[in-house]
């Protein structure tokens, strides 16, 4: 029962239709080739293309892909200096979880994000949309915005902690005392440590998103804008009905963006306080440096590595399915 | 609509209005006031460690300086070798420029014009590298320098390990391919039909036509070269070896806190100068990193 369709299909009838077929298409060549010489064919047609990315593909197994492999494997086994030595299966998972200082550092990761989304989610919105209405002077504050970014972070982290000083010496002390404020901790109150760590953060990164909010906002159609004038809509109501529903995209690309990369924070506390005082500022991943690299357990380190990656992948989803849900409902 | 740029939400016969007008004047003086946050501390670091050793420690700090030392600079300088680790960085960033450009733009050319069966797999995959975090890798990865795979190099205390990793970035493989996207398949056709070969057609088609973006991602690699820490850190053990980032955090708790300032200035000044310079191009990798969003 084949037959018929497929003989009608065959038929060198010229073709009306100018776009060919896809799917006859197969059935239009002669009887395929054996596969060993059709891989020689895409070879020899190809082999130079490939030849342009084998340096790219070895620099990439040999510092993304083999690392991740073997970090999880790793993980699996207990280590001495880095390599593995015995398998132990969920031994170093254990170890680390049952650690005093795991949920501590649990939750401070999370209340790094906490803090990046009260103090740097809605500020840089607001400075890209602020500077964008100005009429002058709007590449000096696009500058001024994107200076802190020049900065090297090392760099950045050294200065406040010079300014963060504790006790009246300290720059901002001193500054605080004019206005009749006595000196506080800073760094040192574990109260402040991680709100501060993520100012700074906030401080130094922020000019990079205000400029990807800027372009964003300049793709927005103008005549949207003239027309809710015309409508008679003010201020406001053309920032919330407008101009922030046609930047939400981006918006919410930078949001899980954020939440992730500081969730892995672990530079600015190394520098700021090395996870102190007394692991108030300790987070995961400097956590998993410090088991690395000062107290040479690497297999504890990869469990955490691995655990903070889960945690990481369970964030991302419940992201995407509530931003599904959002989107459907609206 | 005099002015086709300067103009978002506010209109411009809204701005005549008393209430939006007092709006405009507070956004502008809170933006002026942001400004001041943003470059003040740096500019306060930079322009203290010119004070004298008596004004610098006195209490309370000045604000403004009224003693300017300058020969304090060219002490800290020659005594702390910092020529050394300029020319470190310098050696660091040039390899990392190389790299970059050679590998991720060979990489955007097979993506964006090349396309042989199965690179769309491979794309994926790196472009998933560049999603999934990465907390899992740094051990391995110390590991492959220590004893890289087959070769059994030790790599610290070179600039390899950097270099490389310079020629792996997925987002500039990004912007590379996007951008060899718009360049006309012609081209590469009359070039082919006059015998050029796939390395060829890249080299004396592509490049040239790319001038615009191999000079914003040669800029970033710069500025991200001179920022970077963490590997430079644990890679360059030896103090001949060191940049100018690792320097000025390996010498922190050695150095009395004026020397600190003057060091700092030597690491915030090139970076600063450079976006005077070239900041047009910087701006210009947000438009061209713009596919992301």
């Amino acid at each position: 029962m084949n037959v018929i369709p497929d003989t009608s299909v065959r038929k060198p009838t010229p073709n009306p239709n100018p776009i060919p077929n896809p799917a006859s298409a197969p059935s239009l060549q002669p009887a395929p080739k054996p596969a060993a010489s059709r891989i020689l064919r895409y070879l020899a047609k190809e082999w130079s293309s490939w030849l342009l990315v084998v340096p790219t593909i070895i620099v990439f197994l040999i510092f993304a892909w083999q690392p991740l492999v073997s970090g999880i494997y790793l993980s699996f086994f207990r280590t001495e200096g880095y390599s593995a030595v015995e398998f132990i299966g969920f031994g170093n998972y254990v170890d680390v979880i049952q650690n005093s200082v795991f949920l501590q550092t649990l939750k401070n990761s999370f209340v790094y994000v906490f803090w990046s989304l009260v103090i740097g989610f809605v500020f840089p919105i607001a400075v890209a949309i602020a500077i964008n209405e100005l009429r002058r002077g709007k590449s000096f504050f696009r500058f001024a915005v994107y200076f802190p970014n020049m900065v090297p972070a090392i760099a950045a982290s050294m200065v406040w902690l010079l300014l963060f000083q504790p006790g009246e010496n300290g720059v901002l002390n001193m500054l605080l005392s004019y206005i009749g404020i006595g000196p506080q901790g800073w760094l040192q109150d574990s109260r402040l440590t991680i709100p501060l760590i993520v100012a700074t953060m906030t401080l130094r990164g922020f000019g990079g998103t205000v400029l990807l909010y800027m372009a964003s906002l300049q793709g927005i159609n103008q005549e949207l804008y003239e027309a809710a004038s015309i409508d008679g809509a003010g201020v406001w109501r053309k920032l919330f009905r407008i101009t922030l529903p046609q930047i939400s995209n981006i918006v919410s690309l930078m949001l899980i963006l954020q939440i992730s990369g500081v969730f892995q924070v672990f530079g600015e506390p190394l520098v700021m306080t090395e996870g102190g005082p007394n692991n108030a500022s300790m987070s995961l991943m400097l956590q998993s440096y410090f088991y690395a690299f000062r107290y040479f357990e690497a297999g504890h380190s990869m469990a955490l590595g691995v655990i903070t990656f889960l945690i990481l992948m369970v964030l991302t989803v419940i992201y995407f399915w509530l931003d599904k849900k959002f989107d459907k409902e609206a | 609509m005099r002015k086709s740029e300067a103009t978002g939400i506010i209109g411009q016969l809204e701005l005549r209005t008393p209430g939006v007008r007092a709006l405009y004047m507070v956004l502008f003086l809170l933006m002026a006031l942001l400004a001041v946050v943003c470059v003040f501390p740096f500019l306060w670091v930079m322009v203290s460690s010119l004070k004298d050793i008596k004004e610098f420690y006195r209490m309370p700090p000045t604000l403004i300086p009224q003693t300017f030392n300058i020969e304090k600079l060219g002490e800290a300088w020659n005594e702390l070798r910092f020529m050394q680790y300029y020319s470190n960085t310098l050696i660091m960033t040039v390899g990392s420029v190389v790299f970059c450009l050679a590998l991720n733009g060979l990489a955007g050319y097979f993506f964006s014009k090349l396309k042989p069966r199965g690179s769309v797999f491979l794309f994926t995959l790196i472009v998933w590298t560049m999603l999934l975090p990465n907390t899992v890798g740094m051990v391995p990865m110390f590991k492959n320098i220590i004893d890289f795979p087959i070769l059994h190099l030790n790599l610290t205390n070179t600039y390899w390990p950097m270099w490389l990793m310079a020629g792996v970035n997925p987002v500039v493989i990004l912007i590379f391919k996007s951008f060899f996207d718009n360049i006309p398949q012609s081209l590469l056709e009359a070039a082919k039909i006059d015998g050029a070969t796939k390395l060829g057609i890249f080299v004396k088609v592509m490049l040239p036509l790319s001038v615009p973006v191999i000079a914003t991602i040669t800029i970033m690699t710069v500025n991200a070269v001179w920022m970077d820490f963490f590997w430079p850190f644990m890679v360059l053990k030896d103090q001949s070896q060191w940049t100018v980032i690792v320097a000025i955090y390996n010498m922190k708790a050695l150095m009395p806190i004026d020397q600190q300032y003057i060091t700092l200035t030597f690491a915030i000044l090139p970076p600063v100068v450079l976006f005077l310079f070239f900041q047009r191009y910087i701006m210009q990798g947000y438009t061209f990193s713009g596919i992301k969003g």
